[in-house]
């Protein structure tokens, strides 16, 4: 069966990114019944900093405490492989395949999270005493990704059958843009409390995205033409992959100047292995360089990590790392301002994405590979090229913005199911997408991948990074998260 | 919009394919496709002497299934054509 674009609604039943959406928006109508006093979603897990492992993890609700840790371990696993593998099935997968897959991915993922909430890693140092303990890595919460991350690594680089064995599980795509549709929860909330601060940080990274873009393009087009001799296909595929948002942007580029699909493979397997090289690096480096700049720190994060995932884990883990450290200094960050810093910038780049594909596939079509009165490039291009994800993220954020500002009474109840939702339900997609991220990246690709593979590391450190940093600056110095009770 | 003929398009490594039931394309660049667009729509018969117009939209399902989470759509184009 093909699968073309043609009427508006195509690819609503079978691509990944409006399966974000439909899961996305599933869960946040199920959550929302709490207003009504129905509690659907308190069985998902939800693991706690622990010291005695009997009390690492349990039911994220009181309604449902009876399950216990391994009831609600069990119960999780089993809605969730309900509906994703629903979602595999219309998607078009092997849904055998996906749900072995995917139980792996499920377990070593929940593994990772409980054993990175350990008192000894997680807590921060103000909270020794209370948990009793006298030494700890104060990494925070979440630190369990990074373990997850590493996991995955160690499957995608030294144990391939095994990897091979999860792919068709491995969607850290649709699990991230899950994710985010449920920050949109989070984001609603927090607008809720500091509305102005969320749209500042709203503007400043559309304004951030815009400058950045209009330089990193054509300074990386000239020097992969002029330096590194790139044929004009290869130069234009290549630095809309690193200087806007990896391979999304790759495809669309390649589809907007009808460049033969293998190149948009090619420069998406550098893009994929880079943004693992990223996640790594960056946001222990940024921590300890600008331990001051928290949405800068943020921002920079999401103009420079290429893929939704690799952003929005290197987002996570630059939050959890900031937070952790202003709070060893007594200063308490509400978390997740640093990672929506991340993602804020990231989704505006991928709006534009659209955008600036249909007007590079005019430039191409009229100007570059002129046919007079021929070709026409339809305006429905644009809409195709959306990422449909941002619907869900915005619907939610403003769902949650509506009902709490024009029925403030029943925002407590709201937020008792869809704060699960945008809890724990969005930090179990996240682990999953670390490991997912982690399988699907073996580094053994860059082989072979020759001046392509150096003029993407040249232009990434010298380039990328610091013009992201300077822009994010500008636009974002002096911002910092909200404090906790403010 | 509305067109004359839909045709899926495809590319095999080495050319683009455009294809439906009746017609099919081969060309190793757009331009050589459009022009064999042209001869198998005058093979076809039926068409002789009108101006048409072809949309052709790219199968995204020939993408590697791991690229295909990142996004949905290639490109679709439209040709006028003097058969």
């Amino acid at each position: 069966m093909n699968e073309v674009n043609r009427k508006w609604y195509d690819g609503m039943g079978h691509s990944e990114d409006w399966w974000a959406v439909w899961l996305g928006l599933f869960m946040f109508g199920v959550g929302l019944l709490t207003i009504w006093g129905i509690d659907w979603v308190g069985w998902q897990l939800r693991p706690s900093t622990w010291t005695d492992f009997s009390k690492a993890a349990g039911p994220a609700s009181k309604n449902y405490a009876g399950l216990g840790m391994y009831g609600s371990f069990l119960t999780t696993y089993v809605v969730w492989t309900v509906l994703t593998g629903i979602g595999a099935y219309f998607m078009r997968l092997d849904v055998k395949k996906f749900v072995a897959g995917w139980t792996v991915l499920f377990v070593i993922a929940w593994v990772s999270w409980i054993i990175g909430h350990e008192a000894h890693i997680a807590a921060p140092i103000n909270d020794f005493q209370k948990r009793g303990i006298t030494w700890g890595l104060s990494l925070g919460s979440d630190a369990g990704f990074i373990l997850a991350l590493f996991v995955g690594l160690m499957i995608g680089n030294f144990f391939k059958p095994l990897a091979n064995f999860v792919k068709e599980a491995c969607k850290p795509e649709w699990f991230i843009k899950t994710a985010i549709v449920y920050v949109g929860i989070n984001l609603g909330s927090y607008s809720l409390r500091a509305a102005g601060f969320a749209f500042d940080l709203a503007i400043a990274g559309a304004a951030a995205t815009f400058v950045a873009y209009l330089l990193f393009w054509p300074i990386i087009y000239a020097l992969g033409r002029k330096v590194f001799r790139l044929p004009r296909e290869w130069a234009a595929v290549f630095c809309s992959g690193i200087s806007i948002c990896g391979v999304s942007a790759s495809i669309a580029t390649a589809g907007a100047i009808r460049a033969k699909p293998i190149i948009p493979v090619l420069v998406s397997t550098l893009v994929v292995v880079y943004a693992m090289f990223e996640l790594i690096i960056l946001p222990g480096f940024y921590t300890a360089v600008a331990p001051d700049q928290p949405i800068v720190n943020g921002a920079a994060m999401g103009m420079t990590v290429k893929t939704d995932g690799a952003d929005a884990a290197a987002g996570a883990i630059l939050d959890q790392l900031m937070v952790a450290q202003a709070a060893g200094k007594g200063i308490m960050w509400q978390k997740d301002w640093i990672l929506t810093s991340a993602l804020m910038t990231k989704i505006w780049i991928d709006m534009f994405i659209g955008l600036w594909a249909f007007l590079l596939a005019l430039l191409w079509v009229y100007k570059v590979e002129r046919q007079p009165g021929q070709v026409h490039v339809p305006v429905s291009e644009v809409w195709f090229r959306f990422p449909k994800f941002v619907i869900g993220y915005v619907f939610c954020w403003l769902a949650v913005l509506g009902i709490g500002t024009l029925w403030p009474a029943i925002s407590k109840a709201m937020m008792a199911g869809a704060g699960t939702v945008s809890g724990p339900m969005r930090s179990m997609f996240f682990a999953l997408t670390f490991v997912a991220m982690g399988c699907i990246s073996d580094f053994s690709k860059l082989k072979g991948m020759g001046r392509m593979a150096i003029l993407y590391g040249i232009s990434l450190v010298v380039i990328i990074a610091p013009i992201a940093y300077l822009v994010a600056w500008v636009f974002h110095r002096g911002m910092t998260p909200p404090l906790v009770g403010s | 919009m509305k067109s004359d003929i839909d045709l899926v398009i495809v590319h095999d490594g080495e050319k683009w394919i455009a294809r439906n039931d009746e017609v099919q394309a081969v060309g190793r660049t757009l331009p050589e496709l459009d022009a064999d667009l042209v001869r198998s729509l005058r093979r076809a018969g039926g068409f002789r002497g009108r101006l048409l117009t072809v949309f052709m939209g790219f199968d995204f399902a020939t993408l590697p299934t791991w690229v295909r989470q990142y996004a949905s759509h290639y490109f679709n184009r439209v040709v006028r054509v003097q058969v």
